[in-house]
């Protein structure tokens, strides 16, 4: 074991002072310290994207983050999304049966959160490319997608 | 999986991260997007003592361009190499190959830097690397120098750097005007490591020749670039093939756990005759 | 039994209930609960796939910061009971073995010992220090070194390591091989694959010390059943123990037997009296949780010359890993007994060979049958082949059709209710079958190979409790259900069902919805608590609609029942019989209209909850009903899968071009819930087919313990799957729901297979083994080049 330091995690725009282990994952801290669990760990090596977070508005691993990187970064999690009724894309996943277990789910929708916001128009090769990143087990991605191409279009609607 | 304890080191400028390196040798390890490293570090195969973040040198980030060459910083993300507009106009290929790095959420952390020295044998990067002939800028506790990528990738994830030494940019000499290029990347789903990758460019040379640059990836330690083959430009394919056949010959392919070398050197020669098209066809839609 | 509409609530598109939550990171898995003071517990795992233990040193990993205890399989044996499977199955040899190994090892990834710290950080760091010494021991790593001759034993106490040997025969397939025209035989070898949950296995035990009550979180598939294994291990009784699942991130089948590490938490929370928490990493969860498939099938089709199937034989072997958490015959024999499924053959014989080897050991995984389609129709496709015949007619020469059903396999298995001959029509029109030929003659002109591969699916989906009875396995088929209408009029319902993405809570509020006459959005579902819902079976097989949705239909109908019987005693009528309910109001029939009576169900429910005296004679107080629903031995839903693809000859790559689905699975209780299954199951088939494959070496070492080397799938190797419906209700269940989920693995599996060998057919070559890998594919086309 290393010492503990303390670091300060600015998460969903509220600042947390915790004591962790250098070699603490992002993922770890944000689920068992500030209880935020929402954050899904299936894999802890990059591949499954369940994990998936937002550093500075960016998708990223928080399985390959270790929490004290994130000190002068911001962090965003799944809790963020769709507090005040759902996001257009989390409306599009229900519609279109986009999730049956939901284990993926939050790391899907961080990751097209920042990516529709970029990219408002989107085509299916795209969005495949895009979603090739998180696993599910048991949708087979079909309804996923659609559910992309649904929330794409009515955010274009929305802005016009 | 949890990594071994490590202390961690911020650095926020490079002599300090080259001093943080200095001292603690090979018990310290630099972290730049941390998307090789950390499932080595999670999986313990990576135990460092010391973690040397390199996070906070902003200024690595970064793309300039001048006459002879297109100079990127390490800390520069893969995405912004797949997307920068100079780099999609001067140098469409490096944008394609990092375009097909791992996954969208992975290439917004992972570096360049990173890439190449991680040097994984089937990466993109290293391989427009060598085939471009790139220069590797490298800084260390006596100052600067200059490594060229044929010699700085040495064998698998073994790269010609000490260990308090940094890369701080790559320098990708300019690619002719109407080079034509192509670039295959094989693998089972997308965003893997390619079982083979190959990258090509057709250069005109004088008003009737053309010169072909082919480099492979994911079939030998290190990525590997044929001899630059000149033939006229209205030579036919049978004598491309040949000259081509020759070197891929002589190429030493072994089999691993899972690819036996026949379907691997195969492979490689299917994919480099796909590449070879594709770059032809480029060079003439900029001849037109 | 079956009412099978017209339905107010049944297959109407209603959005799933569970998604809110799931979709904004308030699901509760077992790591998301909190339990105050949980320790954390983690495995030592063997590196060996076989050895023998001599000692284990915990000296100094105890010494190590944060650790509790640490516990070995001496240990584990004070405080828990022997596994032992001996169900009397004729052929099949009993096992039994320890919570943990004591003598010896078995498969790389086998746990030998369990460290308890304050978190998993410092549990890791222990296990580094803990020094296991074992004497290597020669490994099993195939099935033939495992049926050799003089083979190591990888259970001791067993013969050999065939621990499994049933043989059948029907009719004289023999005298009929005798007049045929031809022996047609053929191959086909099913790989390892593993589940992959996106949430691996994990559990939270908490023991009160003062109730001597012990509370286990986890992920399962069968609560009720696994509480029947944690109290038997722990010499507990079965009302000291609840088990509560909450949401699971899949199972697939990978979560349903009680596992030695849950058993290890279980003990240790009981005798450490703290709470114990596990979770598994993904390295663990591919390397040691537990695998499927891995079997070779050899068919021996008597054909005549048109192409009928006189008789056929069929020889399994499955390699079934080290250890048995379920008989060793349970999964490959269901692949035998419905073999012959859509096809009309009376003189069939199987020979199901089961063997131990030294990798992990087998479960059911989503279609434990998986094997069945691919094996009929590979071989309705060997005999096309070698007649020089179309495959569709030899389907169609073959086919049981609507006049033969009901039909009575060789096996004993009953069909009736299924549309294999109409969804096999459908699907050749769908994709264009009659045109195919042509497009893929001009594309071969051009270089291209194109392959187009049919598969008719009869799946079995419902076990009832006739089918165990038959199979000589000890247990049941039925399910239990209760419903609840409370003095407010709400209505809370459950069934002994395991929840694990399949979205129970809407698509079963549409059976109680419409047996009870309320909106689906008015019935909550309690699942998963063994202290709230009655003792059911569990999910398994795609028995969740019809043995679940059956109970709670039927339940419903009680509870309605009585509800009208007390309405009709209001409104002064003798029965309820011209009254019905619809959107929780009564409405009674005039003439030929149904008109609103005045009553609501909250006037029912208030009347019989606060003002009992006034019920009518022979009704009692509350409206609380329950029920257990055996449904019939077998049902089967069918479909029939089309599958056009590429094969780039140059690099073995294979592009799925078009992919549909006509299926027949009885009554839809969702749409979307249904959909979401089939498309689901198709990927899951090809995800196997094509990319997934647990890897060992020659000496059992595990090469695919990462997401890096073992493959799912991502969404760029998944197609579009069309669907198109052909359902018709079951007549022996409750709404003609028939169950499904598992049919799409079947059908994916044969598809792929046999359109790859149809745009192979130009090099003479056939692809009989999976996965279908561009090195495999292109290692056929290197044999063609070399023998031509």
């Amino acid at each position: 074991m290393t010492e503990r330091q303390m670091i300060s995690l600015t998460v969903n725009g509220q600042v947390h002072e915790v004591a962790v282990e250098p070699r603490r994952l992002l993922s770890d801290v944000l689920r068992d310290d500030l209880g935020l669990t929402g954050t899904h760990v299936g894999c802890e090596h990059g591949v499954c994207g369940a994990c998936t977070i937002l550093i500075d508005d960016q998708p990223a691993r928080s399985c390959l983050t270790y929490a004290v990187q994130m000190e002068g970064h911001e962090v965003t999690t799944i809790e963020a999304i769709g507090r005040d009724g759902l996001s257009p894309f989390q409306q599009a996943m229900h519609e279109e049966h986009g999730l049956q277990c939901g284990f993926c789910t939050p790391g899907i929708i961080m990751t097209f959160e920042a990516y529709l916001r970029d990219n408002p128009n989107p085509d299916e090769a795209e969005i495949r490319d895009v979603l090739s990143g998180n696993l599910c087990r048991c949708t087979g991605y079909q309804p996923i997608v659609a559910a992309v191409l649904k929330a794409a279009a009515r955010q274009r609607e929305e802005r016009q | 999986m949890k990594p071994a304890p490590f202390h961690y080191h911020r650095p926020s400028t490079i002599e300090e991260a080259i001093g943080i390196l200095a001292r603690h040798g090979s018990d310290a390890k630099p972290i730049a997007g941390g998307q090789s490293l950390g499932p080595m570090l999670n999986m313990r195969l990576a135990r460092p003592a010391h973690v040397v973040d390199l996070n906070d040198l902003v200024e690595l980030d970064y793309v300039r361009g001048a006459a002879d060459w297109i100079e990127i910083g390490a800390m520069t993300r893969h995405h912004r190499v797949a997307t920068a507009p100079e780099i999609a106009r001067d140098f469409p290929l490096l944008a394609a190959a990092a375009a097909t790095i791992g996954h969208y959420p992975i290439r917004q952390r992972g570096t360049l830097g990173g890439s190449l020295v991680h040097a994984d044998p089937a990466a993109q990067l290293p391989l427009i690397a060598v085939l471009t002939n790139a220069v590797v800028l490298v800084r260390g506790p006596n100052g600067p120098r200059e490594i060229a990528a044929a010699e700085f990738f040495q064998s698998v994830m073994t790269v010609s750097l000490a260990s308090d030494e940094l890369v701080t940019a790559v320098r990708f000499p300019r690619p002719p005007v109407a080079t034509g290029w192509g670039f295959e990347l094989f693998s089972r789903r997308r965003g893997d490591f390619a079982m083979v990758a190959v990258a090509a460019m057709l250069a005109p040379v004088g008003s009737s020749g053309v010169e072909a640059l082919i480099a492979l990836g994911g079939i030998g330690p290190k990525p590997l670039r044929l001899a630059p083959i000149a033939e006229r430009l209205d030579a036919g394919s049978t004598s491309w093939a040949g000259r081509i056949a020759s070197q891929m010959a002589a190429l030493e392919i072994e089999d691993d756990k899972f690819i036996p070398a026949a379907f691997r050197r195969e492979l490689a020669s299917s994919l480099t005759e796909q590449a070879l098209l594709a770059a032809a066809a480029r060079m003439q839609r900029a001849h037109t | 039994m079956s009412q099978a509409g017209p339905f107010h609530y049944i297959g109407k598109p209603l959005l799933r209930k569970e998604d809110r939550r799931l979709l904004t990171g308030h699901g509760r898995y077992v790591d998301d609960i909190v339990v105050p003071g949980a320790l954390h517990a983690c495995f030592v795992r063997s590196p060996h796939a076989h050895a023998r233990i001599i000692n284990i040193d915990t000296a100094a990993a105890r010494e190590m910061p944060g650790v509790v205890a640490i516990v070995t399989g001496r240990d584990m044996e004070q405080w828990t009971t022997k596994l032992r499977l001996a169900p009397p199955i004729e052929g099949l040899e009993p096992v039994e073995f320890t919570a943990l190994p004591i003598d010896k090892v078995r498969f790389h990834g086998d746990p030998v010992a369990c460290v308890v710290a304050a978190d998993r950080y410092a549990a890791e760091d222990a296990m580094e220090r803990i020094e296991v010494e074992y004497e290597v021991l020669p490994a099993i790593a195939t099935l033939e070194a495992a049926l050799a001759p003089d083979a190591v034993k990888v259970d001791d106490d067993l013969s050999s390591n065939l621990v499994s040997h049933q043989t059948f025969s029907g009719g004289d397939p023999a005298g009929r091989a005798r007049d045929a025209h031809r022996i047609v035989e053929a191959s086909f070898y099913l790989h390892r694959h593993t589940h992959v949950p996106m949430e691996t296995r994990g559990c939270a035990a908490i023991w009160d010390e003062g109730r001597e009550h012990l509370t286990m979180l986890t992920g399962n598939q069968a609560p009720h059943p696994l509480r029947s294994q944690l109290a038997s291990r722990l010499k507990l009784s079965e009302s000291q123990i609840t088990v509560n699942t909450a949401d699971v991130g899949g199972a697939f089948g990978q979560k349903i037997t009680l596992y030695r590490e849950e058993l290890t938490v279980a003990a240790l929370a009981r005798e450490l009296k703290r709470p114990v928490r596990w979770r598994e990493d993904r390295s663990e969860n591919l390397m040691a949780a537990s695998h499927a498939r891995e079997n070779l099938c050899k068919t021996r089709a008597a054909v005549d010359k048109n192409g009928r199937i006189l008789s056929l034989e069929l020889e399994l072997v499955e390699d079934f890993g080290g250890y048995c958490f379920y008989p060793a015959n349970y999964m490959s024999r269901v692949v035998a007994m419905i073999l012959t499924g859509p096809y009309k053959i009376a003189d069939y014989a199987f020979d199901v060979k089961i063997a131990l080897t030294n990798k992990c050991g087998n479960g059911p995984m989503r279609a434990p049958m998986a094997i069945t389609s691919w094996v009929m129709d590979g071989t309705i496709e060997a005999v096309a082949r070698e007649l020089g015949l179309d495959s569709v007619a030899v389907r169609r020469a073959n086919l049981l059709q609507p006049d033969d059903l009901p039909y009575r396999m060789a096996t004993g298995e009953l069909l009736e209710d299924v549309t294999p001959a109409e969804t096999l029509e459908m699907v050749v029109d769908a994709i264009g079958y009659d045109d195919f030929r042509a497009r893929q003659a001009e594309a071969r002109q051009q270089g291209k190979y194109l392959g187009l591969g049919l598969c008719v699916v009869i799946e079995s989906t419902t076990y009832g409790s006739g089918f165990y009875k038959a199979a000589g396995i000890p247990g049941s088929g039925h399910e239990a259900a209760w419903v609840r209408i409370e003095p407010s009029g709400a209505v809370n319902a459950a069934v002994g069902l395991g929840a694990t993405g399949q979205g129970y809570e809407t698509s079963l509020a549409h059976a109680v919805a419409e047996g009870l006459g309320v909106d689906p959005t008015q019935v909550r579902l309690h699942i998963g608590n063994t202290d709230i819902a009655p003792y059911g079976m569990g999910s398994r097989g795609g028995r969740g609609g019809t043995a679940g949705g059956g109970a709670l239909y039927l339940c419903a109908q009680k509870a309605r029942a009585q509800v009208l019987a007390i309405a009709a005693h209001r409104l002064g009528m003798n029965s309820g019989a011209e009254l019905r309910m619809l959107d929780g109001r009564v409405q009674r029939l005039i003439g030929n209209d149904w008109g609103d009576a005045g009553l609501s169900l909250v006037d029912i429910a208030r009347q019989a909850y606060l003002d009992p005296t006034s019920l009518p004679d022979g009704i009692d107080p509350g409206l609380d009903f329950s029920l257990t629903f055996d449904p019939p031995p077998m049902t089967y839903s069918n479909s029939t899968h089309a599958c056009e693809i590429e094969i780039d000859v140059k690099t073995g790559a294979l592009q799925i071009l078009r992919y549909v689905v006509a299926e027949d699975c009885g009554t839809v209780l969702n749409p979307h819930v249904v959909r979401g299954q089939q498309q689901g199951a198709v990927a899951m088939g090809l995800s196997g087919s094509l990319l997934e494959q647990v890897v060992y070496d020659a000496n059992g070492q595990n090469l695919t313990a990462t997401f890096a080397d073992y493959l799912v799938a991502t969404a760029c190797e998944v197609p579009e799957i069309e669907i198109l419906h052909n359902n018709t209700p079951n007549r022996r269940t409750p709404g003609g729901m028939k169950g499904m989920a598992e049919g799409g693995v079947m059908g994916s599996i044969g598809a792929i297979s046999n359109a790859v060998n149809d745009a192979l057919a130009p090099f003479g070559v056939v692809a009989d083994r999976q996965p279908l890998s561009p090195q495999y594919l292109h290692g056929l086309l290197r044999s063609a080049r070399t023998s031509s």
